[in-house]
C-alpha cells in the first residue's frame, strides 16, 4: 500500500536537522529510486559490454576545477594529493586495458559559495563516469541517450510504489520516452537565451541562470554540443575541423532541472595536451604521470559524467539536489 | 625606519614624502621669502625617457574656459575631478598598490601594512604572485596571518565603500596551489566579491627580469620545503647558506593566452580579469589580445620597475622601457595601467598622457611603508595627489581623459600639428 505524501518534494533551501533528514519518507523514496537508476543503468551498460571499474579516490592530480570550483588536498606521506573532482584522467588511462569502462565514482569539488542555494550544487556527489575507446561524439550522445530513456523505463517500472508517494507525474517522462533528443549548438542556445532576454555570453558555458531557463522551454532532455575553448578543461577536444569549438556536449534535463552531464570527445594526443594545459592556465609539470602515458599513446575516446544525484532529482521531481543524497554537503557549510 | 633600500629610486626624497606629507613637495618652507628658487638644472640628463619628457602647459587653455563656465568662476587646482574607473574598479585617483613578490622585502608586516594603508586610501592593491605557494593563505590550520588572506583582511577592514578592490594575482606554479580557486570559494572574499571588487590578475611576465619567471634567495631548508615546485640552484656556491629559487615563466602564444583569459572569465564570472605583461617587444601585439578576450586590464611594467631581484645582466640590458611600451601600445580603448619606477605626481601624469589609465606604485610604496607603518603609503600618494591637481590644473585641464602626448616635450621633438590647429 502506498502512503501519499503531504507536499512530498518542497525542500527549504538548505537541509534541515539529519536525524530528520534520513528518517524522512521523501529521503527513502528518493534514495530507493537512486538505487534503481544505478541498477537500470549497470543493466544497460552490461547489455553494451561495458566493464565496471572502481574508482581512484585520490591522486597526484585530478580534472582540474571548472568554474571557480576548488579541489582538496590530501597529504600523501609528504605528497600532495587531491581528492577526485572526477575520474576523467583515470577513464582514459583505463582504455589501456579495456575498450569500454564504467564507474560510479565520488566527486569532491569545493564549489563557489554562491552555488550553496542553487538547488543544484552538492560539494560531495556521485557522477556515473562512461569511456568508450575510438568513439565519437555522436556515437556517445547516441549511447547516452539510450542509457537514459532505459534507465528511465526500469524506475518507472521498478520504483512505481516510490514515485507515486512522491507525486511525481510518470506523463512528465512521455516525449523523453517517445521522442529524440535535440541537439544544439552552443551558439543556437546563446541565441536562444539571448530572444529570451538573458545576456549569454558567447565565450562561456551557460551561465546557471541561463541553463535553468532554457531548461524550462523544453518537455525532455536536449544536447548543447560544440562548447567554445575556453569555457571547459583541457581534457575535453579540439574539433580540427572547426579550430576553437570543442567536440563537447551537456545534457539538460527539461522543465528547469537543468544540467545533469558533461561529455565529449578527449584530448589525447601528447602535443594537443601540452597546448590545451597551456591554454587552461596549467602547468603540465603537475601532470607527470598522464602525459608520460600520453607520450606513449593513449587511445581516442568520448565518454560522458553523469550526475547521479542530479539524475535522481529529475526522476524524483525532488526541489533540490541536497534530498537526494543521505548525507548532503553544500557549498560553505559543515555538515556530517 | 627599516633597513629596506632601493639604490635606483631617490629614496631621500620618498622617506620625506612618507614622514612629513605634502609639504614635502615643495622647497623648505622655511626659506620662503628668503632664498630665491630656480628650476634644477638638468643634471647631465639622467634618467629614463620619461625622467626627460618636460610637460608643457599651453597659453591658450580652452578647457580652462570650458571649466569656467560651469564653475562661474576661475578655476584652481582644487577643482581637478582625479576620480576614475580602472580594471572594474572606482578609483580616487589614477593610482594603484603593485603586487609584491615572495622576495623578502615584501615579507610579513610590511606587505599587511601597506595593504590596510591602500584599503585606507581607496586604490587597487594587487597581491603578488607565490605569495600562497610561500607564504601560505593564511587560513588557521595552513599558514601564518601575513599570507594572501591576512592581506585582503588588512585592505577590506579599512577601504571606503565603493572604492578600490584587491587583485589577485596568479602565475604558472600558483595554478597549482589553485590560488584564484581559494579565493574564489573563501568567505573572507565574499563581501569583495558582491561588491565588484575582487579581480584576478593572470602573471605573464615582470619588468625586472622579462623573459624570466620569478626568482628569489632562500635559505637551504627553505628551499627544501619548496622543492617539489620551483627548481633550486646553488647559484652562490656549494658552501653558501642560501640558494636561488626560480620560478618558469610559462609558455605563451596568442592562442594560449586568449584562451586563459577566456577561462577566467568562465571559471570565476564575478570577478574582474586582469593580465600583467613584461615590457615584451609585441607587447602592442599581447594587450590587444588579452583586450580582445575580455581582460578588463592589462598591466605593463616597464623594464625598469620591479621589486623583484635579478640578474644584473637584466636588470641592465633586458626589456623595453616604460616610455617605449607606451609608445608601441600607442591608442586604445581599453585600460592600461603601468608601473616602473613611479613615485610622484610628474611621472604619474606624463605614463597618462602616453595613455595609461593608471601608475602603480611598486618599491616606492614600500619604502614608504618601511618609514612609517602607520601612515607612510598615504602621505606619499597625497603628495602625488597633490601634484597630479597642480600639474593638470597647469595643463589647464580638469578631467583626466583629456591629457594628451600633447602636454608632453621630449627633448629633441617639436611636433607643431597642435600649433597649426589653433585658430
Amino acid at each position: 500500500m502506498t502512503e501519499i505524501l503531504d507536499s512530498p518534494v518542497a525542500a527549504s533551501e538548505l537541509p534541515g536537522e539529519l536525524r530528520a533528514h534520513l528518517m524522512s519518507p521523501v529521503t527513502h523514496a528518493a534514495l530507493r529510486i537512486q538505487n534503481a537508476i544505478a541498477m537500470g543503468s549497470r543493466e544497460y551498460l552490461a547489455r553494451h559490454g561495458f566493464v565496471e571499474l572502481f574508482p581512484p579516490i585520490i591522486g597526484p592530480v585530478t580534472d582540474p576545477g571548472v568554474r571557480g570550483a576548488k579541489q582538496i588536498d590530501v597529504d600523501f606521506y609528504g605528497h600532495k594529493y587531491k581528492l577526485m573532482t572526477s575520474v576523467i584522467l583515470y577513464k582514459q588511462a583505463s582504455l589501456l586495458g579495456f575498450d569500454k569502462i564504467f564507474y560510479l565514482a565520488p566527486n569532491v569539488r569545493l564549489e563557489p559559495l554562491e552555488t550553496a542555494t542553487t538547488g543544484r550544487h552538492l560539494v560531495e556527489f556521485h557522477q556515473l563516469d562512461v569511456e568508450v575507446a575510438g568513439a565519437s561524439r555522436e556515437e556517445i550522445l547516441d549511447l547516452l541517450e539510450g542509457l537514459i530513456r532505459h534507465t528511465v523505463s526500469y524506475v518507472l517500472r521498478e520504483s512505481e510504489a516510490d514515485l507515486e508517494s512522491l507525486r511525481r507525474d510518470r506523463e512528465a517522462f512521455t516525449p523523453l520516452l517517445r521522442d529524440p533528443f535535440e541537439r544544439f549548438s552552443h551558439r543556437e542556445a546563446v541565441a536562444m537565451l539571448r530572444g529570451l532576454r538573458h545576456g549569454q555570453s558567447a565565450d562561456a558555458e551557460i551561465d546557471w541562470e541561463g541553463e535553468k531557463l532554457i531548461s524550462e522551454q523544453t518537455n525532455r532532455p536536449f544536447f548543447i554540443v560544440d562548447y567554445p575553448k575556453g569555457s571547459r578543461g583541457f581534457t575535453d577536444g579540439e574539433s580540427s575541423a572547426e579550430p576553437g569549438v570543442l567536440r563537447n556536449f551537456d545534457l539538460i534535463a527539461p522543465d528547469g532541472y537543468g544540467e545533469m552531464c558533461s561529455g565529449g570527445e578527449r584530448t589525447y594526443e601528447y602535443r594537443r595536451l601540452i597546448e590545451r594545459m597551456r591554454e587552461t592556465g596549467e602547468n603540465p609539470a603537475k601532470y607527470a604521470w598522464y602525459l608520460d602515458l600520453a607520450r606513449d599513446g593513449l587511445p581516442a575516446s568520448a565518454g560522458f559524467g553523469l550526475g547521479l544525484e542530479r539524475f535522481t532529482r529529475y526522476l524524483a521531481g525532488l526541489d533540490r539536489v541536497w534530498q537526494a543524497t543521505a548525507y548532503p554537503k553544500l557549498p560553505g557549510i559543515a555538515t556530517p | 625606519m627599516t633597513g629596506l633600500r632601493a639604490p635606483h629610486l631617490p629614496e631621500p626624497a620618498i622617506r620625506a614624502r612618507a614622514r612629513d606629507g605634502t609639504a614635502a613637495i615643495f622647497p623648505d618652507v622655511e626659506g620662503y621669502g628668503r632664498t630665491l628658487f630656480g628650476a634644477v638644472p638638468a643634471a647631465g640628463q639622467a634618467g629614463d625617457d620619461l625622467d626627460q619628457a618636460q610637460i608643457v602647459p599651453p597659453v591658450f587653455v580652452p578647457r580652462r574656459l570650458e571649466k569656467l563656465y560651469e564653475l562661474g568662476r576661475e578655476p584652481l587646482f582644487g577643482d581637478v575631478d582625479l576620480t576614475t574607473s580602472i580594471g572594474g574598479f572606482t578609483v580616487p585617483l589614477p593610482v594603484f598598490l603593485c603586487a609584491f613578490g615572495s622576495t623578502q622585502v615584501a615579507d610579513s608586516a610590511l606587505g599587511l601594512a601597506a595593504s590596510e594603508q591602500a584599503g585606507r586610501l581607496g586604490i587597487p592593491m594587487v597581491i603578488g604572485e607565490n605569495v600562497v605557494p610561500m607564504h601560505g593563505y593564511g587560513r588557521s590550520i595552513d599558514g601564518p596571518a601575513d599570507g594572501l588572506l591576512g592581506r585582503i583582511l588588512a585592505y577590506s577592514g579599512a577601504v571606503p565603500d565603493g572604492l578600490g578592490g584587491v587583485v589577485v594575482q596568479q602565475s604558472t606554479e600558483d595554478a597549482d596551489a589553485e590560488v584564484w580557486n581559494l579565493v574564489y570559494s573563501d568567505p573572507s572574499a565574499t563581501a569583495l566579491l558582491n561588491t565588484g571588487r575582487l579581480a584576478f590578475e593572470l602573471k605573464v611576465g615582470q619588468g625586472a627580469k622579462p623573459g624570466l619567471g620569478g626568482m628569489t634567495v632562500l635559505s637551504r631548508s627553505a628551499a627544501a620545503a619548496v622543492s617539489g615546485q620551483y627548481a633550486v640552484d646553488e647559484a652562490f656556491g656549494p658552501q653558501a647558506a642560501m640558494v636561488l629559487r626560480s620560478s618558469s615563466p610559462g609558455t605563451f602564444t596568442g592562442e594560449i593566452l586568449r584562451q586563459q583569459v577566456h577561462l577566467m572569465r568562465n571559471n570565476f564570472p564575478r570577478a574582474r580579469v586582469w593580465v600583467k605583461l613584461h615590457p615584451g617587444r609585441d607587447v602592442r601585439l599581447a594587450a590587444n589580445v588579452a583586450w580582445n578576450a575580455g581582460a578588463d586590464a592589462v598591466t605593463v611594467d616597464g623594464a625598469e620597475g620591479g621589486t623583484g631581484w635579478a640578474p644584473s645582466v637584466f636588470l641592465q640590458n633586458v626589456g623595453l622601457p616604460l616610455a617605449e611600451c607606451l609608445r608601441r601600445i600607442g591608442k586604445h580603448d581599453a585600460d592600461l595601467l603601468v608601473s616602473g619606477r613611479v613615485w610622484e605626481g610628474s611621472r604619474v601624469l606624463k605614463c597618462l598622457a602616453m595613455g595609461a589609465s593608471a601608475a602603480g606604485l611598486g618599491r616606492a610604496a614600500l619604502l614608504a611603508v618601511s618609514e612609517d607603518a602607520a601612515d607612510g603609503l598615504v602621505r606619499l600618494v597625497r603628495c602625488l595627489e597633490l601634484e597630479l591637481r597642480l600639474l593638470l590644473s597647469a595643463l589647464g585641464k580638469y578631467r583626466l581623459p583629456d591629457l594628451d602626448t600633447a602636454d608632453l616635450w621630449f627633448p629633441g621633438q617639436y611636433d607643431t600639428t597642435e600649433e597649426d590647429r589653433m585658430p
